[in-house]
This record gives C-alpha cells, sequence and structure tokens, in this order.
C-alpha cells in the first residue's frame, strides 16, 4: 500500500512540476523541455520493443518521419486539426509498424540492427523521389505553427496519454508476454507464447508511439517536415536514449529523454571545445561513458541506490 | 582441431559466371570495362571495410558501428603526417601502425568491459564512439575539405579507346595485397592460428594456453588496420577530405559483410568487389535505377540476404545454444 | 522513489512564488531586442562543420569569419556604430535547414539578436524565413542569391510576403541568364549538359538558364540534378551522362563539394567541353582542390561581383581587406593570411557584406530600430563599397528589391596555379 502511494506521491510531484514549469522558465527553455517531451513519447515507445520484448532498432527514426510527413502534408493540404493528425499518425505508424515487424520475426540481435538501420537510412531518402507529394528536399511545410507553449503542453500532454497506455498495455497479459519472450524466446513459445503475434504487435505499438513523437517533432521544427530532420542520426539518438533509460522506470525515461533531448544543445555551449564541434564530443563521450558506466541505464541505477537505501 | 574441407559451394559457381560475364562485357564495350574497373576498385574499398567489420564481430561478436569513423580518424591522422613532411608511403606504414595500436586500445578500454553484458550496449557503445570520433576530427582538423595526395597520381591511361585512371588498378591492388596478407597471417602462422581459435572456441583456446583476451584485442587492431587501408584508398577516389569520408562507405560495407556472411573474411570481400561492381553497371545499364537510388539498393540486398540468407552467401547458419 | 506528502504542498506553493517574481522580472526588457547602450548583437547561421547533408558547404566558413573580422575592425578603430560595438554571434548549422531552425530560434530567443545577418544557404534560409517575418526579425545581406529575396517583399510567396527578408549578391536566375546569353553568342548550336542541385537553389538557376536561352532551350540536351551530400561517385555518374548525351558544353549549377567532384571527373572520362560554372563555386581555393585532382581548369568561364585579392591586389580595398583579414581575424580560428593570400574569395565577400551592413546601421540613426534598419537598407545608394568590382554599386528602393544587379565575367587560365581574369565589360544582370 505504502508504495502505490510513493508512486502516485511521484506522479503527482512530476504532473506538478510540469504544469508550473513554463511560468518560471524562459520561453527558449520551454521549447527545450518540449523537445524532451517529445523524446520522451518516442523512448516510451522504443522502449517497449528493445526494453520488454527484446528486439533491437535502429531505425525509428523513419517511423518518426513518417508520422511527422502525415503531419505536414494533411495540414497543408487539407488543414487538417493538428491533433487529429497526430492521431493519424499514431494509426499510419501502427499498421505500418505492424506490417515492418513481420519480416523481422525472422531476424535477431545484431541483423535485426542491421536490417532496421537500412531502415533508417532509406526511409528519408523516398521524399527525394516523390518529390511532388513529399516536397523533396525543400521539405513539407505545415499550413499552421504552434507556439513553444502550445508543443509543450501537447508533448507532455500526449506523453501523459501515451505513458497511461504503455503502463495499462504492460502489467497485463501482453506484457507478461513480452517479458518472457524478452527472457528466453523459446522458454516462451514452450510456454504457449505466440511469438510472432506478440512480437509484431511491439513493433506496431513503438513505431505507433514513434509516429506521434515525429508529429510532435515537425511542429518543434516550424511545421517543416524535411528529410534531414530524420538522418541516421535521429534513429542513433532514440536508440541511446532506450539504453540510457533502462527498463521499467518512469524516472529512467525522463532522464533518458532529457539526455537525448538537451545534451546536443547544451554541449554545443561547452566553452572550451568550441560551438561548432563540442556538441558531437560531449554528447558522443557522454554516450560512451553512461554505457560502459551504466549498461542498465538510469533505470538500474536507480535499482541499485533503492536496494542500498533499504540495506 | 578441425580441419576445414575444402568445397566448392554453388555461389563459388555463380562467381565464376560472374567474372565471365564481366571480362566479355568488357571486350566488347568501352564504356563496359571502364565502369568495371571503376567498380572492382571501389568494391575493394567496401570489402576492405566489410573485412574489418567481419573482423571485429568473429572476435568479439560485436557490430562496430564506429569502423567508418575509424578509418576516416586514422585517414586524417596520415593527412596531418603527410603535412609534416613524411613521404607517402612513410604515412601510410605509420597511419596502420597507429590504426593497429588505436585498434587494441579500443577494444581493451571500451569493447571488454560491455562485450558480455548485452547486445545493445555493446552496439551503443559503438554509435557513441562514431558520434565522438566524428567530433573529435571535427575539433581537431576543421572542418573543411582538404586534399591529400594520391599515391596514385592523376594519370589516366588510354588502352584501346578504354580511359583508367591510374588509381583503380591502385586500390584495387593494395587492398588485395593486404587482403591476402591477411589471409596469410591467418592461414599458416602460428598467431593467425590463435586468433582463429580464440574467435571460434574461446573456452577451449584457453585451457590449451591460447591468451584469448590478447587474440582479441588483436582482431580489433587488424580490424583498424584494414579500415585505414580503406580509408587511405577511398581518399582520392572522393576527390576530397571530410569528415563524412566513410559514411556512405560503411553502408556498403555492411552490406557485403552481410552478403558475404558475417562470418566469412572471404565473403566479406567477394561481397565488397560483388556490389561494387553491381551498383557501378546496374546505375548505368539499368535505366529506373539512378546513382541517387545505389544505397537504398544496396539496403534492398543487404535486408533482402537477412531475411532469406542471413548466414550470407559464404557463411554457415547459426545454431544458437539454449 | 518516495515523496513526503507532507512536504509536497509547500513545495508547490514555493515553486508558485517563484514563478511570480521570475515573471515580474522577465516583464522588464528593452524595446528593441539586441540593443543597448553599448551594443549591438547581431547574428548568423552559417555551415561551420560538415554533416551528411553539407556537401562541401563548411568552405563557406570563411565568410562568417570575414564578417566578424569586418566588425571587430569597427569596433576598433571607430568604436562601434554611433558608439555601440557590434557582436557578430555564428552559429553553425551544418547547411542543414532543421538545423538552421533550431539555431536561428536560439538567436532570436536566447541571444535576443537585433538582426540575423548575411546567413548562409537557399534551403537554409527559406525553412526560417516565415519564422523570422513572423516575428518582424530583419533577415538580411544573405548569403545566397536566390530570386526569392527579391521577390517577394511586395508579392505573396508561401502564403505571406516577407517584407523583413533581404539578399544581397546578384541573384541566380540573373547570373544564369548571362551564361546562356554566353553561349548563344560565343558558341551558337552548342550542345548544352546542366548539373544544378535538387533543390530552390539549384532550380532557381537551372530555370534562369532556361529562361535566357529562350528559343534556343532546346539546346540543353540533358539535365542532371544531384542532392547535397551525394559522394562523389554519384557526381561522377551524372557527368558521365551528360557526356553519353553528347553535350558539347556543361554548366556547373553546384555547391563546393559537388563542383569539385564535376571537375575532377571530367579528364578520368576524357571529356573536354566548354564548361561554365556558377561563381558561388567559382573560388580560387575550391578550384584548387579540383586542379590536384587532375581537372583542367584553363578556359572554365564564370562571374563575379567583389575584387580578386590576388589579380587585383594594388586597390586600396584590397590592400585594406588584407590588413583586417591579418589583424582580426576572429580568435581560435588561427590565421587566415594564408588563406587570403591563396585568393579565398569567401573574405572578400564577407567584408563586403559587413561594409554594407554597417552602412545600413549608420543610416539608421542614433536609435536603431529593426523597421529603421529595414528602411535604410531598402533605400540604400552604396556606390564606396571598397571590396566589390571597382565602378559596381549595391543600391536598393521601393522598386528595387535586388542590392545587386552587375556581373562581370572571367576565365581561368596559367593551369592549375592560375587564376581567374576579368573579361569584357561589366553586364546588367538585372530585371
Amino acid at each position: 500500500m505504502r508504495r502505490r502511494l510513493s508512486t502516485l506521491a511521484s506522479l503527482l510531484a512530476v504532473a506538478g512540476v510540469l504544469a508550473a514549469l513554463p511560468f518560471i522558465i524562459s520561453d527558449y527553455n520551454v521549447s527545450l523541455a518540449a523537445q524532451v517531451g517529445v523524446f520522451f513519447v518516442a523512448i516510451l515507445g522504443l522502449n517497449i520493443l528493445t526494453g520488454y520484448s527484446g528486439q533491437i532498432s535502429i531505425g525509428h527514426g523513419a517511423f518518426m518521419a513518417i508520422g511527422g510527413y502525415t503531419t505536414a502534408v494533411m495540414s497543408r493540404d487539407h488543414h487538417t486539426n493538428l491533433v487529429v493528425t497526430m492521431l493519424m499518425a499514431f494509426a499510419i505508424c501502427f499498421v505500418i509498424g505492424l506490417i515492418v515487424g513481420l519480416p523481422a520475426l525472422r531476424l535477431s540481435g545484431v541483423y535485426l540492427a542491421l536490417a532496421t538501420f537500412a531502415l533508417a537510412v532509406s526511409v528519408p531518402q523516398l521524399p527525394l523521389k516523390w518529390s511532388k507529394f513529399l516536397g523533396g528536399s525543400g521539405g513539407v511545410q505545415s499550413a499552421q505553427t504552434v507556439s513553444h507553449l502550445w508543443l509543450y503542453g501537447a508533448a507532455w500532454t500526449a506523453s501523459s496519454i501515451l505513458f497511461a497506455l504503455a503502463w495499462l498495455i504492460l502489467r497485463g497479459r501482453v506484457g507478461r508476454a513480452f517479458r518472457a519472450i524478452r527472457d528466453s524466446e523459446i522458454a516462451a513459445v514452450a510456454s504457449g507464447i505466440e511469438l510472432p503475434v506478440y512480437k509484431t504487435l511491439a513493433f506496431g505499438i513503438s513505431a505507433a508511439y514513434a509516429g506521434v513523437a515525429g508529429s510532435l517533432f515537425v511542429l518543434a521544427t516550424n511545421g517543416f517536415a524535411q528529410p534531414s530532420e530524420f538522418g541516421v542520426f535521429l534513429s542513433l539518438q532514440l536508440l541511446v536514449g532506450a539504453a540510457v533509460a533502462g527498463l521499467g522506470s518512469l524516472w529512467g525515461i525522463l532522464a533518458g529523454a532529457a539526455f537525448v533531448g538537451l545534451l546536443p544543445s547544451v554541449s554545443s555551449s561547452v566553452p572550451v571545445i568550441g560551438s561548432a564541434h563540442g556538441r558531437d564530443v560531449v554528447f558522443g563521450a557522454a554516450v560512451v561513458l553512461v554505457m560502459l558506466l551504466l549498461p542498465d541505464g538510469f533505470a538500474g541505477l536507480l535499482a541499485r541506490l533503492r536496494r542500498l537505501a533499504r540495506a | 582441431m578441425t580441419v576445414e574441407t575444402f568445397r566448392v559451394p554453388p555461389v563459388s559457381l555463380l562467381l565464376v559466371a560472374g567474372a565471365a560475364g564481366l571480362l566479355v562485357g568488357s571486350l566488347r564495350s568501352s564504356v563496359f570495362a571502364e565502369l568495371t574497373v571503376q567498380g572492382l576498385a571501389l568494391g575493394a574499398v567496401y570489402g576492405s571495410l566489410a573485412l574489418a567489420l567481419v573482423l571485429v564481430y568473429r572476435a568479439t561478436r560485436v557490430v562496430n558501428f564506429a569502423q567508418g569513423e575509424l578509418a576516416m580518424a586514422t585517414t586524417y591522422v596520415a593527412w596531418q603526417l603527410i603535412q609534416w613532411g613524411l613521404s607517402y608511403w612513410e604515412t601510410f606504414f605509420a597511419t596502420l601502425a597507429i590504426a593497429f595500436v588505436l585498434g587494441v586500445v579500443l577494444e581493451v578500454v571500451l569493447v571488454r568491459p560491455v562485450q558480455h553484458r548485452s547486445v545493445i550496449a555493446a552496439v551503443i557503445v559503438t554509435v557513441g564512439l562514431f558520434i565522438l570520433i566524428d567530433g573529435v576530427v571535427n575539433w581537431i582538423w576543421g572542418a573543411g575539405l582538404k586534399f591529400m595526395p594520391s599515391p596514385f597520381g592523376t594519370k589516366v591511361y588510354h588502352v584501346g579507346g578504354v580511359s583508367i585512371a591510374r588509381l583503380y588498378p591502385g586500390m584495387l591492388g593494395v587492398v588485395l595485397v593486404s587482403v591476402l596478407l591477411v589471409w596469410a597471417l591467418f592461414r599458416f602462422t602460428k598467431l593467425g592460428l590463435g586468433m582463429r581459435a580464440a574467435a571460434f572456441r574461446p573456452a577451449e583456446s584457453a585451457l590449451v594456453g591460447v591468451r584469448v583476451d590478447w587474440m582479441l584485442a588483436i582482431g580489433w587492431g587488424l580490424a583498424a588496420m584494414l579500415g585505414a587501408i580503406a580509408g587511405l584508398m577511398t581518399e582520392p577516389s572522393q576527390f576530397v577530405l571530410q569528415p563524412t569520408l566513410m559514411q556512405p562507405i560503411l553502408v556498403y560495407a555492411f552490406a557485403a559483410a552481410v552478403l558475404g556472411g558475417l562470418e566469412s573474411p572471404a565473403g566479406a570481400v567477394v561481397g565488397g568487389l560483388a556490389i561494387g561492381v553491381s551498383l557501378t553497371l546496374v546505375v548505368q545499364y539499368v535505366h529506373p535505377i539512378t546513382s541517387d537510388l545505389q544505397t537504398p539498393v544496396a539496403f534492398a540486398v543487404l535486408v533482402g540476404v537477412l531475411l532469406l540468407k542471413p548466414s550470407g552467401l559464404f557463411g554457415r547458419p547459426e545454431v544458437r545454444r539454449v | 522513489m518516495a515523496v513526503n506528502r507532507k512536504r509536497l504542498g509547500p513545495l508547490l506553493l514555493a515553486l508558485a512564488a517563484t514563478a511570480a517574481v521570475a515573471g515580474t522580472a522577465a516583464a522588464s526588457q528593452t524595446s528593441t531586442p539586441g540593443v543597448t547602450k553599448h551594443k549591438i548583437v547581431i547574428g548568423g547561421t552559417f555551415p561551420l562543420s560538415e554533416g551528411p547533408s553539407t556537401g562541401g558547404a563548411s568552405l563557406y566558413k570563411t565568410i562568417a569569419f570575414a564578417e566578424q573580422a569586418y566588425y571587430a575592425w569597427v569596433n576598433k578603430t571607430k568604436g562601434g556604430v554611433f558608439g555601440r560595438k557590434i557582436d557578430d554571434i555564428v552559429l553553425d548549422d551544418q547547411y542543414t535547414p532543421s538545423e538552421t531552425v533550431q539555431q536561428t530560434t536560439k538567436l532570436v530567443e536566447q541571444n535576443h539578436i537585433f538582426a540575423d545577418v548575411g546567413s548562409l544557404g537557399t534551403a537554409p534560409n527559406l525553412s526560417t524565413w516565415g519564422y523570422l517575418n513572423k516575428h518582424k526579425v530583419p533577415q538580411v545581406l544573405l548569403a545566397t542569391g536566390d530570386a526569392y529575396w527579391g521577390n517577394c517583399v511586395h508579392h505573396v510567396c508561401q502564403g505571406t510576403t516577407k517584407p523583413w527578408t533581404m539578399g544581397w549578391q546578384p541573384d541566380y536566375p540573373g547570373e544564369a541568364k548571362l551564361y546562356a546569353k554566353y553561349i548563344l553568342k560565343h558558341k551558337s548550336g552548342a550542345k548544352i549538359g546542366v548539373l544544378y542541385q535538387n533543390d530552390a537553389y539549384g532550380k532557381n538557376y537551372f530555370n534562369g538558364l532556361k529562361t535566357g536561352l529562350g528559343s534556343h532551350k532546346g539546346q540543353i540536351v540533358d539535365a542532371e540534378s544531384y542532392n547535397v551530400g551525394d559522394s562523389a561517385q554519384v557526381i561522377g555518374a551524372h557527368v558521365f551522362a551528360l557526356k553519353a548525351h553528347g553535350a558539347d558544353t556543361f554548366v556547373i549549377f553546384a555547391t563546393p563539394g559537388a563542383s569539385i567532384a564535376a571537375l575532377a571527373t571530367l579528364p578520368a572520362i576524357g571529356w573536354s567541353p566548354l564548361t561554365l560554372l556558377n561563381n558561388v563555386s567559382a573560388n580560387r581555393i575550391f578550384m584548387g582542390i579540383a586542379a590536384q585532382n587532375g581537372a583542367k581548369l584553363n578556359g572554365v568561364i564564370s562571374t563575379t561581383y567583389v575584387a580578386s585579392q590576388t589579380v587585383q591586389a594594388n586597390l586600396k580595398g584590397m590592400k585594406l581587406a588584407k590588413k583586417i583579414i591579418h589583424k582580426y581575424a576572429p580568435t581560435g580560428v588561427g590565421t587566415l593570411d594564408k588563406q587570403f593570400a591563396s585568393g579565398d574569395q569567401n573574405l572578400v565577400y564577407g567584408l563586403a557584406v559587413g561594409w554594407t551592413f554597417v552602412d545600413g546601421l549608420r543610416h539608421a540613426g542614433k536609435k536603431p530600430t529593426r523597421a529603421g534598419l529595414m528602411h535604410a537598407l531598402r533605400h540604400m545608394t552604396e556606390k564606396n563599397n571598397p571590396f566589390l568590382y571597382p565602378g559596381m554599386v549595391v543600391k536598393t528602393s521601393k522598386k528595387r528589391t535586388f542590392p545587386m544587379e552587375q556581373l562581370i565575367f572571367i576565365k581561368w587560365s596559367g593551369g592549375p596555379t592560375g587564376d581567374w581574369h576579368h573579361f569584357g565589360k561589366v553586364f546588367n544582370s538585372g530585371h
């Protein structure tokens, strides 16, 4: 009972801080905080795939691209309500995620990583080929642009809703199936779990989350969807964020989202190394260090601290 | 100790047929000949980097996403040595030595700690390394385009209506010689035997006195050397030295490594040559496929191979232990 | 992670109190951002480093360095403008539009710049002009010659007019039309092959060329487009295709990475066409790199509008340029003297832009506002810019929204260590 209360309390604390934040920090920093929210959504989804069902993907930037372009194109051509476009992105990416998940069934570990890497590189090239509809290298500009505050609200509201959804999914039979698959596929099959169903489902869900994140991402970039936004680096950022987050902790995912959302912008102000290159050096070094020191991510660190606190 | 039996897989027949086709085509059309030479030269570079990837994978079960950036970094080191006055070939061998040391250091410091924990952790360490190396190179050498003199000069031979830049046979030659040396190392030396044993059966090798840890580190060092060769050979064909030098090559190297089989060194090299030649020719002769579709096509090959025969053309199917 | 419920209430109260205090503090700000009694803060985005879609554009970073050097010279020798020293913040966008959006947002909302000055790139600036115009931030003297910057001041483009945006250099369509005229005059019946960048930048040139050829448009036998960041192999394949279509005249509308690759590929495939190169790619440094890779440069044609520090070294403006670059190169960049002596025209370009900006700032008066700056820049007659080709002017008015409309032809001679030499008269490239 006490654990339930403390969990509830920590959720309320987070909600409270989030609600108060825009009033305390500058408008520019609100836009940064919104970016963290966008990554939160994407990493939440990727965590379900990688952490819970044990499949690696270095290609979720592709799903963000699909979601982002959905929003931009629907807004440009039909002036669709932006929130509606996000729901569309969720649905479209869910289906595409299921479709991608099917061939992924045949691959595992490193091979899956390579195949999804292929996805990450190839999908952003598509708008260059279909430039009439998808804007080519110039990209697609949505009809509406949003303020930093709107984006902040949308990102964190979406994060809350999707977090609750993830919690519901993971505490039930689906979650148990995922965990069983991650621990041992062969044992899972032996105990009657239909691998193909759950594995593709994990892909679908994580893709849907990435799609919503992509919509928000495009809105954060003045409503522009461009191939250059969705390069390989983005997929790498997502994977790094999921790894830094570790498994099974809200705080972990917040930490992961803050890590990839803020560190690149913050590190470009590092004085010694200089604005142009500081970003990559600091971010790259941080990634390497975090994985060496905390291979189970932030969640692992928290678990260790909790055990220490109780001892 | 197992002795590898020599079979003639059907794939080899396919390759011989392909080679014959290239020869016939080159004799009949000068354009075909030019493109074949160019494709083989590029393919040699892809193969060299792919071989580096395979060596690392065989030794430590890690796919090193930073292999290309490492190759790029060592190429910059070479540029710096030339600026400091060394001749090209002095620089070449000095760079190989530096690359070797760098590879060993990386294995010991970064890979060993995470190797056994999880695939994801190791992948992400190499991803972080990718970003870090890119940043460091940009920081030290600035971002501008640099020029490095080619050891083969800019001479173009004209043989019976066919224009062949001396660069291409040069690239092909250097890579093939290095690959042969590596093969000889594995096949004929005690060190090579130790490395193969350490990769194939680490526990048993340790029992018979093989210093497994050392073998793995040397594997990384060798891979770094091959990457350095790939970088040094690629640079003249790209005309300028810039931090993004190896990024497109990495893509093709992955495709080549997968095509040949992640466990097969020979497969990596052959895969590289095959991809290099095929892409160059397909872009010229198959009209819907334009040159900017090369990367997606390479990836289609990669995904196709992964789905149909994940162990690649030359590899053995992997058996997973329960 | 347990949070004591008893402490939660006071915590939230404290947060609210902080918010109130911070809110009132933030309200007291000067009315014109970026302008204080002693300083004017401006900013711009440039490709300072290479990313996957930069395609060699980082070679243009010396433009930014020259601009900063110029402002440093003005600050030191003239105490700034009306006692305000100019602080120019340059951020790296790697010629990647999505990055430009992020960095420009940072400049406007975190650094509170007075104006966005000199930012480089057609696509990058197109991704921020909506935002900048919406927030009424001057986006001026851009390092790109796209016709949008002049055409959209009074006309609607992409939904709104863009009165806060202004170019500087002679526009691309105008330049391309001159190349068309040159070909028609000196090589009638030419079979033209075009290599152009597949974005607004390249298409701007290509459309200008077609307009300039008029009824002779059919002489274009093939046009190949490439994407920024394409490898040398891909570019080479495009050049090969142009040769295969029988072209004997090669027009290049590219950025450095591709233009160097295109020039270097020519001897390797045994093709020696009449070659015309867009002036943005005609920097002597780029040509040097191409030559070292085997390119045959003699006879290549381009245009220019800034003075040449190598061929016209005795001009007063070039001596001043040399001095400024020598003494005021930004810290952290090292010395730019060798770069200057090797003929990097970006340095002269940057100084020329700086001159125009300071000229405009002076005319904006002792209490500059953003609107005042725009007015000054849009009603300007500048005949004494020492860094431009002698006799060329920067002129704007309500009707004339393109500041520079003059070009002179140049032709390369002297082999790999040669240079560009002017010929013919100054042409009007305008509308």
